[in-house]
């Protein structure tokens, strides 16, 4: 029935690269001064995938589990800091989006692991883990946005509802729920449209790998249901963390934090470019 | 002479990186009487709704004794202390669906009786419980927002510029509910940078400049003899 492989040789992935070659061509023939971009893109592509697949070989084969989740926990240090740049100005941004994500990520996969729905194999808790924390990290990152917008914008809300005697937590609820909404609005359509506008990787990665596809959506609709609750929960954790340092003992709303030297440096250099 | 309400002694607040437009307190002392009006006024920038913002702990001080019936402030709940003295904003700021719901956000169980008797205080007809927040004009807001302020039951109303939003109609029907409010015997600190709405509400004025009080007491004798040349400034300069 299948003509080539069911995975590229490599001499295929170099037969392959005359694609990339017609980009090139394009490019060089339109004169939009883009030839040295693809030519940079083509090979990084290839270096960075190279790189991946030997650090995954690694891990799989010499380090076990234990690797697998060191590289899980990397992953949620670095989307820590990701999302928590969007909520500069809320303070300690770093520590509450990641304390988020790693709520979010530690509760669906040791769930799905816990429970025996996904194998505890390096091969599969990295990949998962992978998803898990890119979905989770855009949870805390939006939800961080629009709380330091809220608490730009609705200031005097926040204070008339103080100064009646509520508690810094009742007086922050609407905009906590406006955050959570903005954050889990994404995934929530993400999860009705998946397989109508879109065929998901996981899926996809399991088709191609030669599994039938009623069974490959089992897999897939375990993933989006995984990626729904680990949005939900750091979305929720990060929310409830960022109301915590956004209030003092006296039941206040502190000023936002203004840019770290950090971010300023940033601005000036890609202003200066 | 009754014991003041509120007694602040040597006090300094630092200004955040949002609020460098706005004088720091320097070691500013003051008394608050009871049953009395007292104004805030001076230029703007000049730290008055700071000084306000000190009395329901909205602002900390970083130095000094702000005292409550001679009690430093920390020593309430500050939940409690909130609700036994209220804040008007400058701006009406609406939070509910229905002016009903605005008055009951402070007190969640208030019947429909003490909602139009509260409605009755801030001079609007009872049909207004069932008004829609937005449909309110700026007037009939801040009329509102004064009486979710009473309905929590202060003794003391802090009230930041409540009329300088509003057009001269509005602010003279505000200004009418405060002063039957103070002859009610309620304690006010009044925010105005309108030193004739001061002169006509005030018993007692506090002259801030530069983040400092230049002049205070009963407001007739501070208008006649303000003792310090910057409140002599400013109170000549504007009126």
């Amino acid at each position: 029935m299948s003509s080539g492989a069911l995975v590229p040789t490599w001499t295929g992935v170099v037969v392959s690269g005359l694609l990339a070659g017609v980009a090139l061509v394009v490019v060089v023939r339109a004169r939009i001064g883009l030839a040295g971009e693809v030519a940079v893109a083509v090979v990084r592509a290839a270096v960075q995938l190279v790189a991946v697949g030997a650090l995954l070989r690694l891990l799989f084969v010499h380090t076990g589990l234990p690797g697998s989740l060191g590289w899980v926990t990397a992953m949620v240090l670095i989307a820590g800091r990701v999302a928590g740049r969007r909520g500069r100005g809320v303070p300690r941004s770093y520590a509450v989006a990641t304390a988020g994500v790693a709520v979010g990520v530690a509760a669906t996969v040791g769930v799905l692991v816990g429970a025996g729905i996904i194998a505890s194999e390096p091969r599969v808790v990295v990949p998962v883990g992978g998803m898990v924390v890119s979905t989770a990290m855009q949870g805390a990152a939006l939800t961080l946005l629009r709380l330091a917008d809220e608490v730009r914008s609705g200031r005097r809300q926040v204070e008339a509802r103080l100064a009646l005697g509520r508690s810094g937590a009742a007086a922050f609820a609407p905009h906590v729920r406006a955050a959570l909404r903005t954050a889990l609005t994404p995934a929530i359509d993400n999860t009705k449209v998946v397989g109508l506008i879109s065929l998901p990787g996981a899926m996809t990665g399991l088709i191609l790998a030669g599994v039938p596809p009623l069974t490959a959506i089992r897999y897939q609709i375990v993933v989006m249901y995984m990626l729904l609750g680990a949005v939900s929960l750091s979305a929720a954790v990060t929310a409830a963390l960022a109301r915590r340092t956004l209030f003092d003992d006296a039941e206040r709303l502190r000023e936002l934090v203004p840019d770290q030297p950090v971010a300023r440096s940033r601005k000036l250099r890609t202003a200066s470019r | 002479m009754p014991r003041p309400i509120f007694t602040l002694a040597d006090v300094t607040v630092t200004r955040g990186p949002d609020t460098q437009h706005v004088h720091p307190l320097l070691g500013v002392g003051l008394e608050v009487r009871p049953g009395r009006c007292t104004g805030l006024v001076g230029p703007s920038g000049a730290g008055k709704t700071t000084l306000l913002r000190l009395l329901n702990r909205m602002e900390e001080p970083a130095a000094g004794r702000v005292c409550f019936h001679d009690r430093p402030l920390a020593d309430y709940d500050v939940r409690e202390l909130r609700r036994r003295v209220g804040l008007v904003q400058q701006v009406p700021v609406l939070l509910a669906e229905t002016v009903a719901a605005e008055l009951r956000i402070g007190r969640p169980r208030l019947s429909d009786e003490a909602v139009a008797d509260l409605l009755d205080r801030v001079g609007l007809p009872p049909a207004f419980a069932g008004r829609g927040s937005a449909s309110l004009s700026g007037g009939e807001g801040q009329r509102v927002c004064l009486a979710r302020a009473l309905a929590v039951e202060p003794v003391v109303l802090l009230l930041d510029e409540p009329t300088s939003a509003l057009d001269a109609v509005a602010a003279a029907a505000v200004e009418r509910i405060v002063a039957e409010l103070v002859g009610a015997g309620l304690t006010v600190v009044l925010v105005s940078h309108d030193l004739r709405q001061a002169g006509r509400l005030a018993d007692d004025l506090v002259v801030v400049v530069a983040g400092a009080v230049v002049a205070a007491g009963p407001a007739a004798a501070v208008f006649a003899e303000p003792g310090h040349a910057a409140a002599a400034a400013y109170l000549q300069g504007v009126s």
